[in-house]
């Protein structure tokens, strides 16, 4: 039975003196959209604190979408952190949303952000906590149809079995379009059964009850999924994909946080999708084709987006900004126009060879006290492995210029572990710094301050990406590299720092298995776990602790290599890249060629365009 | 403050801050303040330094909790302004439960609001079963005589002298427990959060606590109202 809609603040209100940060619970933040009328009400909810979800731009656009659309209200959650859920527990409290402080579980549809693997236990917690039933499969007539969407979604099978619908890619226009379909059947008194057909004949969205999972000899033994007889349901379900960026609100984030939150500025997409093509990366893969925003767009909506919130500073996001066609006159553009205010104007993280003098004048005018870059790997064999395109000439001139605009300090980031990886290509990691080192120390004297910080991360091998078929490696063997790597830089100026290898090695698990993997997220939360992505929290002896109760054993899952030409637990959900592609950079990276950038040179056939009907959209012209 | 341009002028601003914003830290306070007057398209000053942040200061924290009917800040402006039209100008770009309800211009130079504003009334609700007006004095004049609590703030240990810091107290009988009026000074060495006293004497947290009205006292004991510093 749905819980009637009613506003139930001061349930938690007393509950507030008594936790940490109460100003994750309060709502009334500016910009919140105030008017919840409905009659249709969606939750859109991320399965962490508030100020980790709050900044996240792609619930930001949903949230705008749906509270745009006729007759239906959007509001939003956040999993309450242990101290808070617990009390709510004790007092019988459901999650309640932000905005009207209604129960979670009296909203007509609820969507789920899927931003990594490691938030799969607090969606457990997060439908329990709610009051909704956990499996999709048993949920009465009347309850939320329960959706998910995000980064994380392109091997969803571990977590699909909470869900009723899953929407891939773009989530613009798909959201309203689910939540449009949902009140209309509610509407015409349609079973849940029905609602759920009708939602996957929408493209972009997968319906996982609408299919079996088969295991043969031509799979993995994870399997694969199939559609059930008689459903409908496509074979291979692609993801929804916006053609024109700029057609989009480029103003996405409107609400400004009272507490301090993972990013406290003002986000403006400038671009989406990156064709660099690096071969571990996931979002690279599954954002395709490039479409960049104009750049007049993105300075209005800067300047319009700081006179709405009121920030001092702005991020221009992207998967790779720097590769923008105009990024050095917005930036130079943003600091002539918003300096003298006291604005800043930041980038993620920049390309190594597309840091030109242009470049470094531009960011370093925004007062920056350091700059970031992502060579990945140590050695140049082990770059062009991974596609990276970069060279050690293209780190030398970036730090040049970086050195000469003024900046002292620089971070670098590596993974280890990837695919023919040799103790050189580790040791090649440290070297790499100091190669930096050497050139600040050239061009500012011997006793200049420059300072480099190296983090290194554990490779995970991620579907629908060229490694895929790649074992993780074993935790043992990672634990001898990073001894290896810290015991390689011997000058104090570089300061390493790597990523744990247990919270990486369930990541890599949790990226391989297939639905079978959902036994193991509800043992693992029966256990005890919950907020794995917090060092604090995370429990790796709980987690094994689940994985042999339920037969498997993490390390074995993991590490295992699936063969080139087996069908996957993926499959049947599509970016649009094709396997075909995937399987010939596999090949390449085992010969350390590499492949072009399509925004700058010939189509390299992946396939997303003609399958997609879409095209790369670049405003100008890419150095 | 140190080097000011010939046309700055300082806005002093009297705001509330209420309802579940009560529950804002003093630094969520200060940050929600700053978005609203950069939102507010007032002309504020700009500091010189590196971070190159707004140039405004405030009253005493408030404890997280707490709610206000009047909390200070000193804005400096690049240019003259009239008050009202820059407190219409931040009443439009203020969360309601922080708005700003009075604003005036003061001399360039004055002391530090955070110093000079060093008098304070609070009205506190206490809700204890079986707890009286009669009972909860005698125990706060116990208290007082001892002339220092001592206290933990997370996992340190502090202490607070009782015999400035701590003012007037008029407590009144109501259902369910006493109110009080109080009144807390600041001093070089602290100041009294109404919490730990009300802890203090009776064991338990306050429901509710409001600062109600804030003062410079003067060595003679005069009250000087921050809308009026000169």
């Amino acid at each position: 039975m749905r819980p009637r809609r009613e506003d139930r603040f001061e349930e938690i209100e007393p509950l507030l003196g008594m936790v940490e940060h109460p100003s994750r619970y309060l709502d009334h933040e500016w910009g919140a959209c105030p008017d919840q009328s409905g009659p249709f009400y969606v939750c859109l909810i991320y399965a962490d604190v508030y100020e980790v979800g709050q900044p996240n731009l792609g619930l930001a656009i949903l949230y705008n979408e749906l509270n745009a659309a006729e007759g239906i209200s959007c509001e939003r959650a956040y999993l309450p952190w242990v101290d808070m859920s617990g009390l709510m527990r004790e007092r019988g409290i459901p999650l309640l949303s932000l905005e009207s402080s209604s129960a979670v579980a009296s909203f007509d549809m609820v969507g789920i952000t899927l931003a990594h693997e490691l938030v799969a236990t607090n969606i457990v917690e997060t439908l329990d906590l709610a009051g909704i039933t956990i499996e999709a499969t048993k949920r009465d007539e009347d309850e939320p149809i329960v959706v998910a969407g995000g980064p994380s979604a392109w091997n969803c099978e571990p977590v699909a079995p909470m869900f009723d619908a899953v929407l891939l890619g773009d989530g613009e226009h798909v959201v309203v379009r689910m939540a449009q379909c949902v009140r209309e059947a509610r509407s015409a008194g349609a079973s849940r059964a029905d609602i759920l057909l009708r939602l996957s004949r929408i493209p972009g969205v997968y319906v996982p009850s609408l299919y079996d999972i088969v295991v043969d000899e031509t799979s993995t033994r994870w399997g694969y999924a199939v559609p059930r007889k008689g459903t409908g349901a496509p074979e291979v379900v692609y993801k929804h994909c916006i053609g024109d960026l700029a057609s989009t609100d480029p103003l996405a984030q409107q609400i400004v946080p009272y507490m301090s939150v993972v990013q406290d500025r003002l986000a403006v997409e400038v671009l989406r999708g990156c064709a660099r093509g690096c071969r571990f990366c996931q979002a690279g893969m599954t954002y395709r084709p490039v479409r960049e925003r104009p750049a007049s767009q993105v300075i209005d909506a800067v300047r319009d987006g700081l006179a709405m919130t009121g920030y001092d500073e702005c991020s221009l996001s992207s998967l790779s900004t720097t590769d923008h066609s105009e990024c050095a006159h917005m930036v130079r553009a943003l600091n002539d126009e918003l300096g003298k205010e006291g604005v800043r104007v930041s980038i993620p993280s920049q390309r190594l060879d597309s840091f030109g003098v242009d470049m470094a004048t531009a960011v370093g005018s925004s007062r920056r006290a350091g700059l970031t870059f992502a060579p990945e790997a140590g050695s140049q064999r082990m770059r062009d492995v991974i596609n990276k395109n970069v060279t050690d000439e293209d780190l030398e001139r970036a730090a040049q210029n970086a050195f000469a605009s003024g900046y002292r300090r620089m971070k670098l980031y590596f993974m280890m572990g990837l695919p023919t990886e040799t103790d050189d290509d580790v040791v090649g990691i440290p070297q790499t710094a100091l190669k930096v080192i050497e050139v600040g120390r050239r061009m500012l004297g011997p006793r200049s301050k420059v300072s480099v910080s190296i983090s290194v991360a554990v490779f995970v091998p991620k579907p629908h990406t060229p490694f895929q078929w790649s074992g993780q490696l074993p935790l043992e063997e990672v634990h001898r590299r990073q001894q290896l790597l810290l015991h390689s830089a011997y000058d104090r100026s570089v300061r390493i720092s790597y990523h744990d290898a247990e919270t990486s090695l369930l990541e890599g698990a949790l990226s391989k298995m297939g639905r079978k993997g959902f036994e193991l997220v509800y043992e693992a939360w029966r256990g005890g776990c919950r907020f794995d992505a917090w060092t604090d929290q995370f429990d790796f002896d709980a987690w094994r602790a689940a994985a042999a109760r339920i037969g498997v054993d993490l390390e074995d899952v993991a590490c295992e290599e699936f063969d080139v030409d087996a069908r996957l637990p993926w499959d049947h959900t599509s970016p649009g890249v094709s396997k075909g592609y995937l399987q010939r950079e596999w090949r390449k990276a085992m010969r350390a060629e590499v492949t072009p950038d399509c925004t700058r040179e010939s189509c390299t056939g992946c396939g997303v365009c003609p399958t997609l009907h879409v095209q790369n959209q670049v405003v100008g012209e890419r150095q | 403050m140190s080097t000011l341009p010939p046309n700055a002028c300082r806005l002093r601003v009297r705001y509330a801050k209420d309802g579940r914003l009560a529950y804002l830290g003093h630094l969520e306070v200060m940050e929600t303040i700053m978005h609203s007057v950069r939102r507010s398209g007032l002309p504020f000053e700009v500091g010189n330094g590196f971070a190159k942040r707004m140039r405004i200061q405030f009253s005493q924290a408030l404890p997280v909790g707490a709610s206000s009917a009047g909390e200070y800040y000193d804005l400096l402006l690049s240019d003259p302004l009239d008050a009202d039209a820059a407190l219409e100008a931040l009443v439009g770009a203020t969360p309601a439960a922080l708005a700003p309800n009075a604003a005036k211009i003061l001399p360039r130079r004055v002391a530090a609001l955070e110093a000079w504003a060093n008098l304070s009334c609070w009205e506190v609700q206490v809700r204890k079963q079986g707890l009286e007006a009669a009972a909860f004095s005698e125990s706060l004049e116990r208290v007082r005589a001892e002339g220092v609590i001592h206290f933990m703030r997370g996992t340190k240990p502090r202490q607070i002298e009782l015999g400035h810091s701590l003012g007037e107290c008029e407590v009144r009988d109501v259902d369910g427990g006493v109110d009080l009026t109080l009144f807390t000074r600041v001093t070089e060495r602290g100041s009294l959060r109404p919490a730990i006293l009300v802890n203090e004497v009776c064991g338990c947290m306050p429901l509710r606590t409001c600062r109600v009205g804030q003062w410079h006292e003067n060595d003679d004991g005069t009250l000087v109202d921050p809308l009026c510093q000169a």
